[in-house]
């Protein structure tokens, strides 16, 4: 097939807007889903996935279509819609020509959607612009069509108004992809080069490797070069995903597939590797994409019913799959042995810590998350850290450097103000303010990463009544007069619970901190100090005091049996909790200290 | 029948519970019903049948007669029962009954001091009648003084009080003048029980529904504080967490649910522990003396403890005891040595000053008492 006669596209959308839906509709229109097999939103196909309705994974799908008697094949390249995966649409956005920007006609323009956009511009990834839920009565697709003029500069009259639950509108779109969608160069007859966009373990046929061929071919028994490790290997089997494996002989340029060429660990690839011939290479690797960035680290330690081994067997088995997670064994004082884990976000975060629960049956102790720091010691070094506890004594401290980011909120005009006020009392810059209607707003902050990257969404989501939507992107490390403050469980320093903050906020935190802290941690038989410190100075303090009744009044023969059983309970109660010096503390102490129900 | 033969030797308790009251206490969950629903007579018949049959071989050494209320019982009912049960027991030891100040007078009391009982425990629980009326109590505080001087001109010397303080309303004044009250009455016997809401119970039910307030936990643990204070001070010792009596009248069949040792429990609802394994009738009036009539097993329950079991309910419950688990006998009792199969809570809590360990024993100190469990269920598995 000619490259005249492909179409390598995404759905760039917020979540929610209906992305998979559309994806679905796409499937079923051109019969490549039988409905018999049908299951909705096809393409999520993790569990996790489906029920949180969001796409973690990218997948990528070969339609056939036929258009003006002519065949064509398209390749639906699946992307997150997610803040925490922008690396993942960086990659899909890579192997593509194009790309349907996607918007819900009741929601209008979301941050999200203003960031991928951006994204797909910077990748030369020609955009159409998709009104999508005109079935539903509050549906307003004049005035989103102005916003996606306004704010990513589609022509107002060149967007296609469909919804993709009843089908309508969609059949002129698949039109649209065939006329308005560039098809990808014939470079055929060039050296072979094919990107590496995603990649899967499967138990029995190792790795299968997802590529998008831009120059020469690619065919079954040949011998293949990954040229970022120059390690060679024979392919075995080439195919597509319709949406079921099927294998060809042959991928060409400018199409999309899988290859398998018995590659046994997924260490073993890299995400945005070139794939090559190995008798005639290609001259360079093709430009890559931006890696991913993990903006987010915590600790992960065995809980209860599972040890040290478990628990880095889990991880041995879950990171191969997840490029953007990594995990390295680290030792607390206080918590004893477990891993210090990075992600993209907290998404990715909470994904991994469900994962474990639900496929592996373990159960953990996390600390809270933090961000990574820079320091400039005296000695002029720039090392990185990322956690409070890496952090070298003050005094060879010459700078704390910490991450700013370029925070873009999408809201409605009427919860400015709170938002504004909230802005401010995460130390961020307001850089812009863009009217992208006469409703909505978009504000662009720079924001210090460590302020926004836990509850500044949930609390954002409230104070807008639901309607403010935020994106995020790395600027870089700047210097700020940070410092780490220390929490004293009956008088012993606990690392896990140490955090580093912004000086002008410290006392504030800290007063919090404690007073959150108190009311997790159950009473002891004897009295608790909690101290917040700086140095050795105590900036908060509350106690959790002893309790001073626990015990059966009356026991004689008759109760017994009742009794023990009620004391065996009480015993395990105590062993799910970590034991710190002779205090218990739960699991959710630890995330305590980042709780925000009572810091606004 | 099993086997009774090989234990033939061992010393045990003989508990018979009679499942009657005339009406129910609103705190209490122990078994009964209201007396004058049923035929007495052939209830206390199965019981004697069943005694006969379960007692047979066993040395008793103290006897203990509860309920419910025995002294609900049509006197010939209640004395022929004490007869029955002062045959089986060959030594001259310690016989308990329950008395309600309610319920009883000077003939009596007489009558049961000649039939050989030798103790009586009053369930006094207040000296201040919206207490009593509070609890469900039928008597009035008078009742107490004049139950406990009958007792004593009966010749009984060995004489318990049962007090609970903690009630709604109370105060520490309020249970200071309860414990006075009941000082100058110059028991040999107290035990004190801080308020228990059961589930079920008609307190329980009306605290879980907000209708009554508990007294908050740091009056209550005053009051406890107190109790042992002021008791001691007239010469009333503290012995069990709940427990307190002058030298030498501390309660022996109550000390050998302590010591963990075999005891016998007849009636319905009462339970059997020998020689590790413990079973229970079926609280069930009918059901009970169906079983009786047919000859068939009265148990509804019958659980064995392994020997780590063993061990550590005799832990438990030996540390409920002020003297605590005296190591030499507990390994002789249940073949482990307390301080390494508890070496971690032990470790632990006598860093907290919780547990002391003294001339071969390990106990609870003063400021662990009223934390009891807290600490107890760190011994109640390993």
């Amino acid at each position: 097939m000619s490259t005249e006669h492909i179409r390598n596209f995404s759905i760039i959308a917020h979540i929610d807007h209906g992305k998979s839906t559309l994806a679905d509709r796409i499937l079923e229109l051109t019969g490549t889903v039988n409905e018999r097999y049908k299951k909705d939103q096809f393409l999520d196909d993790m569990d996790i996935e489906r029920e949180r309705g969001i796409t973690i994974k990218a997948s990528a799908v070969t339609i056939g279509y036929e258009y003006e008697g002519k065949k064509y094949m398209l390749n639906l390249i699946d992307t997150p819609g997610h803040v925490d995966f922008h690396y993942e649409v960086s990659r899909a956005l890579a192997a593509c020509e194009g790309a349907l920007l996607l918007v819900d006609a009741t929601q209008g323009v979301e941050a999200q959607t203003v960031a991928n956009s951006h994204l797909a511009i910077e990748n030369d990834v020609e955009l159409i612009g998709v009104i999508n839920k005109i079935d539903l009565p509050a549906a307003q697709p004049d005035v989103v069509s102005e916003e996606i003029e306004h704010v990513i500069g589609l022509r107002k009259n060149e967007c296609f108004n469909i919804s993709a639950k009843t089908g309508k509108g969609v059949p002129e779109l698949l039109e649209a992809i065939i006329t308005l969608l560039p098809p990808p160069p014939d470079r055929s007859g060039e050296r072979t080069a094919a990107m590496i966009f995603d990649s899967h373990c499967d138990d029995y046929r190792g790795v299968i490797c997802y590529v998008r061929v831009f120059a020469g071919s690619l065919t079954v028994k040949r011998k293949i070069r990954f040229m970022g490790n120059s390690r060679t290997y024979i392919i075995t089997e080439l195919g597509k995903f319709t949406p079921t494996m099927t294998a060809v002989d042959k991928l060409s340029a400018g199409e999309v597939g899988y290859v398998i060429a018995n590659i046994h660990e997924l260490s073993d690839v890299t995400i945005g590797d070139t794939i090559t011939d190995d008798a005639e290479p290609a001259e360079k690797a093709l430009a890559g994409y931006k890696p991913p960035m993990q903006m987010v680290f915590s600790d992960f330690y065995p809980g209860n019913n599972t040890d040290y081994s478990g628990l880095r067997a889990a991880f041995a088995k879950l990171a191969p799959n997840d490029a953007s997670f990594s995990f390295i064994a680290h030792n607390s004082p206080a918590l004893g042995f477990g891993f210090r884990c990075g992600f993209l976000g907290l998404l990715h975060m909470e994904i991994i810590q469900e994962r474990l629960e639900r496929e592996y049956d373990i159960d953990v102790v996390q600390t809270a998350p933090t961000v990574s720091y820079e320091v400039l010691t005296k000695s002029g070094k720039v090392t990185k850290i990322d956690s409070p506890s890496e952090l070298p004594d003050v005094t060879k401290i010459a700078e704390l450097r910490e991450p700013f980011v370029r925070l873009e909120i999408v809201t409605t005009n009427d919860s400015i103000g709170e938002i504004m006020k909230l802005a401010e009392s995460r130390r961020c810059r307001l850089l812009k303010t863009d009217y992208i209607s006469s409703t909505r707003v978009m504000l662009e902050y720079k924001a210090p990463l460590a302020e926004i990257v836990y509850d500044f969404y949930n609390i954002l989501k409230s104070v807008s009544h639901g309607y403010a939507t935020m994106d995020y992107e790395f600027m870089g490390f700047e210097a700020s007069d940070l410092v780490k403050m220390d929490v004293l469980v009956n008088k012993v320093a606990v690392d896990a619970l140490s955090i580093i903050v912004h000086r002008s906020t410290a006392e504030i935190r800290g007063r919090k901190l404690i007073a959150r802290l108190r009311k997790s941690i159950p009473r002891h038989q004897f009295e608790i100090p909690l101290q917040a410190a700086i140095g050795s100075k105590i900036i908060a303090r509350e106690t959790v005091k002893a309790f001073r009744k626990d015990v059966t009044a009356k026991l004689y023969g008759g109760d017994v049996t009742r009794k023990m059983k009620v004391l065996k309970k009480q015993k395990e109660g105590k062993r799910r909790m970590k034991s710190i010096g002779s205090v218990q503390i739960p699991q959710e102490a630890f995330m305590s200290i980042l709780d925000s129900k009572d810091s606004e | 029948m099993s086997d009774n033969s090989k234990y033939i030797s061992e010393s045990i308790g003989l508990y018979v519970h009679v499942p009657f009251c005339r009406t129910k206490c609103r705190y209490c969950n122990f078994y009964s019903e209201p007396i004058t629903k049923y035929d007495a007579g052939a209830i206390i018949k199965a019981m004697i049948a069943e005694m006969e049959l379960r007692t047979a071989g066993y040395s008793i050494k103290t006897l203990y007669l509860g309920g419910g209320s025995p002294s609900s019982l049509p006197r010939e009912l209640l004395l022929e029962l004490v007869r029955q049960m002062k045959q089986r027991c060959q030594a001259d030891e310690e016989f308990t009954v329950e008395i309600n100040p309610g319920q009883v007078d000077e003939i009596l009391l007489d009558k049961l001091h000649k039939k050989g009982v030798n103790r009586l425990s009053i369930g006094a629980q207040s000296f201040i009648q919206r207490e009593l009326d509070f609890l469900g109590r039928q008597h009035t505080a008078d009742c107490i003084s004049k139950a406990l001087g009958y007792g004593r001109s009966a010749g009984f010397e060995n004489i318990n009080l049962d007090l609970i303080f903690a009630v709604p309303g109370s105060s520490l004044d309020s249970w200071k003048y309860n414990l006075n009250s009941a000082i100058e009455l110059s028991p040999d016997h107290i035990s004190a029980y801080s308020l228990t809401y059961e589930d079920q119970t008609p307190i329980g039910i009306d605290l879980a529904a907000g209708i009554i307030k508990s007294v908050d936990e740091e009056t209550d643990r005053q009051m406890y504080e107190m109790t042992i204070d002021e008791l001691k001070r007239a010469g009333i010792y503290q012995y069990e967490i709940s427990n307190f009596a002058k030298d030498g009248f501390e309660c022996r069949h109550n000390l050998n649910y302590w010591a963990n040792g075999g005891y016998i429990g007849i009636g319905p609802g009462a339970t059997s522990y020998l020689r590790g394994v413990r079973s229970t009738n079926y609280p069930n009036i009918h059901r009970y003396a169906e079983a009786v009539g047919n000859g068939a097993s009265t148990l509804e329950t019958t659980e064995k403890l392994d020997n780590l079991e063993w061990a550590c309910e005799s832990a438990v419950l030996n540390l409920r005891r002020r003297s605590g688990i005296n190591l030499a006998e507990f390994k002789k009792q249940t073949g482990f040595d307390a301080e390494l199969l508890f070496e971690e809570p032990i470790q632990e809590y006598q860093k907290l000053g919780l547990i002391e360990k003294n001339n071969g024993r390990i106990y609870l100190t003063r400021k662990a008492l009223g934390i009891a469990d807290s600490i107890l269920c760190d011994f109640s598995a390993v």
